[in-house]
């Protein structure tokens, strides 16, 4: 049986751009930017970085394949750098590529680092592209407001929803993320938006409108991790540790097998649960401070609420009604303002929403700070909900 | 010699109409466009000759019937080197080792290949199928005049409807031709093609067929006798005494002149309507004529759903997205249209063929999907399992979710996807087509073979099946 990583990896120091548009700088600009608040927070030489993942989804953009942009952005030496890629949860699949890294012993100091720049696509939206494969013959390739548009009308099908108070729910999840976006100097959008302003946007994606999506941004963030014993050495007394990381992805259960309502996410339900195991977390609603899920779309916020078990099943909707995810209520969601005001520059997102709980944890949240912070939880979901990769982090103090 | 008969047969249109009307409002200030009454069909951005042709087969031809030879007649094939037959031939699943005939370059090419099967005495049963989606040009009446839609006529042994006697002429009239130099029709002056048409072409060939047949002119119950020009019947039935209507008139006022498919969907409609012992007269017109000389001898399957075609769909009155639909207004969609469509050529040689079939696989266990894998999707599997072919392309599926996507590129948009549950168990994510009202979770579709992509840089593009409607609302008259 497994031990987990329970503890076994503290995170020493992080850092993170302003997301946004990016017009003046470059992916190499944005690296080196995370990276050096990264180092200074860490207070390591860069001669320390024993190895490196670098996260990055799209591969037609900017960055480009292999590795080599990071070695290259922040002249590491000639230590053993990654790419990584595995669509939305690319930035956590980076940190946990370094924290596995570091607590298999392979190396004492390990570096994560996410980067994307979308705003040089020149549109909004992720980029498509089709590359001449099987799957060219006969998918379909909506955007993905429109995959994840989806959940909407299979949710309202299974819980008996009406159409109208589900689109005021979701107007709530984006009201929420702008009002605390407002608060954040990172943030790319830092505009509270009535929720009359929201329910009257023009539809992308039925029933998604405007603000129920989340923006295109440039961004990155970046992790430095070792064992908690070298971090100690480095003088951290207050150590933030890795609980758990678990990733689930789609086997095709859901797209082409018969029993899927399409109403939740199975990989984030799959991914939580063992990440609850591996934290030691018996009741999530309890022990988690706060949550950075990913909420590319307003129904994805609240359908996660429940597959994270944080609402029972066809209670996420009221539950946000009532106020339980806004930063005052009982498991603040987005505290940060969420993909909703950041931008989700793919690669970044990850380690942006680590970066959030990080800096709870530490206290260093400003105005956003919550009184009580024992344990955060990051959720990532990639791809479509019927073809879906999700990741799921715990961060805690080393007890 | 065993009689040879046409045993089945399929008319189909697209889901759209244009109100002839809308065109000449829009066009009223330039005195262009021509005054026809009616309503033209239009083709949705996915269909094209081969995917009308289709569906028109796909009407004709009765369970278990077993076809030898399948024929596609078109004179606006997609692809000049590419054979259209072939790909008919898997989309409805007919076995490979099958004779296959494209023809084209007239628009009696259908009725010549029906005129060929019926004289083929020995032949196997023959699948002929036509489609039509001509380019035009905005302001030229032939735009308005002609429509997309395809019709489809097997020929078998046995009762239905059969030969009695026929005739062929050959005359190279020029009334309207589209060449590679240039695409869209030109028209030659209408007075000069009535009178050589009637006077040259039908006239002679029509009496020369009814004597074939040993018919007198008034004994033809219907005749169907396209009009390249307004007035050509009314001149041909006074010259040769026919009494009888004229059902291509019919064809040309609900969804326009068809082409190559025009005389079939004419027969499809007269047969609908036609009863035993009644005398059918088909002409075929360009470079020459055919005409054929009728007799119903039974039923014909696929003849009574005729009039389905031209009845339902749903009326188009925005002339500016019927531009766009008929390639006649080049919009500019921005830069998330231009994505890459490549398609390789070895991976459709691997899938193409379960690909236009819509053939998915069923594992020992019963369990079916799409598309097929080595290790099935069925959960508790582990090992890689055989599967055996079940084609999904004529069963009725159940929307487990969907949405109409308006950031991703459609050229008509907005982009309908979701998941599509069938009832044996296999699901898939699937495009939308032929969208009227918004279709629901839960609610039932129906399987249309459509085209998948179009890569515009090379001027390619492949096919598959999109989930449409259940059913499409009635025409009002």
């Amino acid at each position: 049986m497994a031990s987990g990583i329970r503890d076994k990896v503290a995170i020493v120091g992080m850092g993170c751009t302003t997301f946004g548009e990016h017009w003046d700088k470059g992916p190499e600009d944005l690296m080196v930017e995370a990276f050096q608040e990264a180092v200074a927070d860490a207070g390591i030489e860069r001669g320390q970085i024993q190895a490196a993942w670098l996260g990055s989804a799209l591969d037609d953009v900017n960055v480009g394949n292999s590795a080599l942009p990071l070695a290259f952005a922040l002249r590491l030496p000639t230590i053993p750098v990654t790419r990584v890629e595995n669509m939305c949860a690319t930035g956590t699949e980076a940190l946990r590529a370094a924290v596995y890294a570091v607590a298999a012993g392979a190396c004492d100091v390990a570096l994560a680092l996410g980067v994307e720049k979308l705003k040089d696509t020149g549109y909004g939206g992720l980029p498509l592209r089709t590359k001449g494969l099987a799957n060219d013959l006969w998918m379909p390739y909506g955007s993905a407001p429109g995959s994840f548009a989806q959940l909407a009308g299979a949710y309202a099908q299974r819980h008996g929803v009406a159409a109208t108070d589900l689109k005021r729910a979701m107007a709530h999840v984006s009201w929420k993320s702008h009002q605390n976006g407002a608060l954040n100097a990172k943030a790319h959008l830092r505009k509270a938006i009535s929720m009359e302003t929201i329910l009257g946007a023009p539809l992308i994606a039925d029933p998604l409108g405007l603000f129920d999506c989340c923006g295109v941004s440039d961004g990155a963030a970046c992790a430095i991790v070792t064992t908690p014993d070298i971090a100690r050495g480095l003088g951290k007394r207050d150590l933030v540790t890795v609980k758990a990381i678990q990733l689930s992805a789609s086997n095709g259960w859901e797209s082409q097998y018969r029993e899927w309502d399409g109403a939740y996410v199975r990989n984030t339900r799959e991914a939580a649960g063992r990440a609850y195991a591996e934290a030691g977390i018996a009741d999530p609603r309890a022990a988690l401070s706060l949550t950075e899920v990913h909420d590319c779309f307003s129904i994805t916020e609240l359908v996660t609420m429940e597959d994270l078990g944080l609402s029972d099943d066809g209670r996420a909707l009221f539950d946000v009604l009532d106020g339980k995810y806004d930063r005052g209520g009982a498991v603040p969601c987005q505290v940060d303002g969420g993909l909703k005001c950041f931008g989700h520059p793919v690669g970044a997102t990850g380690l942006r929403m680590a970066y959030e709980v990080y800096s709870q944890l530490l206290g260093r949240a400003g105005e956003r700070q919550g009184t009580q912070v024992d344990f955060g939880l990051t959720h990532n979901l990639g791809g479509a909900p019927f073809n879906s990769v999700a990741a799921v982090s715990i961060l805690g103090r080393l007890n | 010699m065993t009689q040879r008969s046409i045993k089945g047969v399929g008319a189909y249109l697209p889901q759209l109409r244009l109100d002839r009307r809308a065109a000449a409002k829009a066009l009223r200030w330039s005195g262009l466009g021509g005054g026809k009454p009616g309503r033209r069909a239009v083709a949705g951005w996915d269909e094209d000759s081969l995917t009308l042709g289709v569906e028109a087969a796909r009407l004709a031809v009765a369970p278990g019937a077993e076809i030898g030879t399948v024929v596609m007649a078109t004179t606006s094939s997609p692809f000049y080197e590419r054979s259209q037959a072939g790909i008919l031939v898997d989309a409805l699943h007919l076995p490979s080792r099958i004779r296959t005939l494209d023809v084209g370059g007239s628009r009696r090419s259908g009725t010549s290949a029906l005129l060929a099967a019926l004289l083929d005495g020995a032949g196997a049963d023959t699948l002929i199928a036509a489609g039509e989606r001509r380019p035009t040009r905005p302001g030229n009446a032939l735009q308005l005049a002609w429509g997309d839609g395809g019709a489809a006529v097997h020929v078998g042994t046995g009762e239905g409807a059969r030969l009695l006697g026929w005739a062929s002429l050959a005359h190279d009239l020029v009334d309207v031709y589209a060449s590679r130099d240039n695409p869209t029709p030109y028209q030659s002056e209408e007075r000069f093609i009535r009178d050589t048409a009637v006077a040259e072409i039908l006239v002679p060939t029509i009496r020369a067929a009814l004597a074939d047949a040993g018919v007198a002119a008034a004994e033809i119950a219907t005749a169907i006798v396209p009009e390249a020009v307004d007035g050509i019947y009314k001149a041909v039935a006074a010259a040769t005494g026919l009494k009888a209507p004229n059902a291509a008139e019919l064809v040309a006022a609900k969804g326009g002149d068809l082409g190559a498919a025009h005389p079939l969907f004419g027969l499809c409609l007269a047969l609908g309507t036609a009863a035993v012992g009644d005398k059918l007269l088909l002409a075929g017109f360009g470079g020459g004529c055919d005409a054929l000389v009728l007799e119903v001898t039974g039923p014909v399957y696929g003849a009574a759903a005729a009039q389905q075609a031209v009845s339902h769909g749903a009326v188009l009155e925005d002339y500016i997205r019927f531009l766009s639909l008929t390639g006649s207004l080049d919009l500019d969609w921005g830069p998330r249209s231009e994505l890459e469509q490549k398609t390789s050529a070895s991976v459709l040689e691997r899938y193409g063929r379960d690909m236009a079939g819509f053939i998915g696989g069923r594992d020992a266990a019963g369990n079916t999907q799409f598309p097929k894998s080595r290790i099935p999707v069925a959960p508790g599997v582990e090992q890689t399992a055989p599967m055996e072919d079940v084609r999904l392309a004529d069963e009725v599926g159940r929307i487990v979710s969907i949405t109409a996507d308006r950031l991703n590129f459609s050229p008509d948009p907005p982009f309908h996807f979701g998941l599509v549950q069938f009832a044996q168990g296999a699901r898939l994510l699937m495009e939308f087509t032929d969208i009227g009202a918004s279709p629901a979770v839960g609610d039932s579709v129906v399987m249309r073979f459509r085209v998948k992509s179009i890569d515009r840089r090379r001027g390619f593009r492949t096919y598959f099946w999109k989930a449409a409607p259940l059913a499409r609302a009635r025409l009002e008259d």
